[in-house]
């Protein structure tokens, strides 16, 4: 769990090899079978040249690295908002990262706001987004 | 959504709504999930709890059953809003519906508002998923 809530604060980041083994799992898991993601014959003939693991397999890591910063807060008052900037494939390790960029307080709760990114082995950006979380005040 | 026939990214309008699904959360559907997403939190470990990612994930693999996307259809940005938390054996139901489709030139943006409930009613998560869908050749047939 965070230290302390403030602007500034970078939330410990993560980092996660994908291989087809993994992109094949999730398709199991989610039941998300597109081709484009399990099958390589197929995925090869596409513009994209080769499989790429699911958006939500990326998000889930993002929401790794949240439920780990904010425990059950998250589960109940999380809220993420991004956009897929580039796919990953099998072979690349995704780096996820975050930095609270305000918190708001209320009398039982504090807003907190934090700017979420996943890159991949080149620096390149595959997700940028925000996230939120609503923490319960500490008595 | 899943027993019923796909649609055509072509027919839907904004409003068409997709038939609900439905189905009960059990250990080892959360178990495949958590190994594939390699997750060992202690507090999926150590409980009921379900990962909310899984259940967005099962909404937008329902969606992915209920309608057809041309090749080349990219998922270009997600909202996920984890409103309550849900535990193995819940049943959860998740509804779809279009928020917006619009053409731009050769291309479909494709917006689609998402909502998952427990014990009929009770929202444990809203979402919202959105798509460039590239023409089918036939849709600039003469």
């Amino acid at each position: 769990m965070l230290p302390e809530l403030r602007e500034g604060v970078s939330i410990p980041g993560i980092s996660k090899g994908i291989s087809q083994a993994n992109v094949n799992r999730y398709a199991e898991a989610s039941g998300d079978f597109n081709p484009i993601h399990i099958d390589e014959d197929y995925a090869r003939g596409t513009p994209l040249g080769g499989t790429v693991a699911h958006g939500m397999l990326v998000l889930a890591y993002v929401s790794q690295m949240m439920t780990a910063a904010f425990g059950r807060d998250w589960l109940s008052g999380g809220r993420l908002d991004v956009r897929f900037r580039a796919p990953a494939r099998p072979g690349d390790t995704i780096s996820v990262s975050g930095e609270i960029t305000a918190v708001d307080k209320d009398e039982d709760h504090s807003r907190v706001r934090c700017e979420v990114l996943c890159q991949n082995q080149n620096s390149e950006p595959v997700l940028t987004g925000v996230a939120e979380v609503k923490v319960k005040a500490v008595t | 959504m899943p027993e019923h026939e796909q649609i055509d990214y072509r027919q839907m309008e904004a409003g068409y709504e997709f038939p609900p699904a439905s189905y009960q959360v059990d250990s080892s559907m959360v178990g495949a999930y958590l190994e594939a997403v390699e997750e060992d939190s202690s507090l999926y470990r150590d409980s009921d709890l379900v990962p909310p990612m899984a259940i967005a994930a099962q909404v937008l693999a329902a969606l992915s059953k209920a309608v057809s996307f041309p090749d080349g259809a990219v998922h270009v940005s997600q909202v996920v809003e984890f409103v309550d938390t849900a535990d193995n054996r819940d049943t959860i139901t998740s509804y779809a519906s279009v928020g917006r489709m619009q053409k731009r030139g050769r291309f479909h943006l494709l917006s689609i508002n998402l909502s998952a409930c427990k014990d009929g009613d009770h929202v444990v998560f809203r979402g919202r998923t959105d798509f460039i869908l590239p023409e089918k050749s036939e849709d600039s047939a003469p």
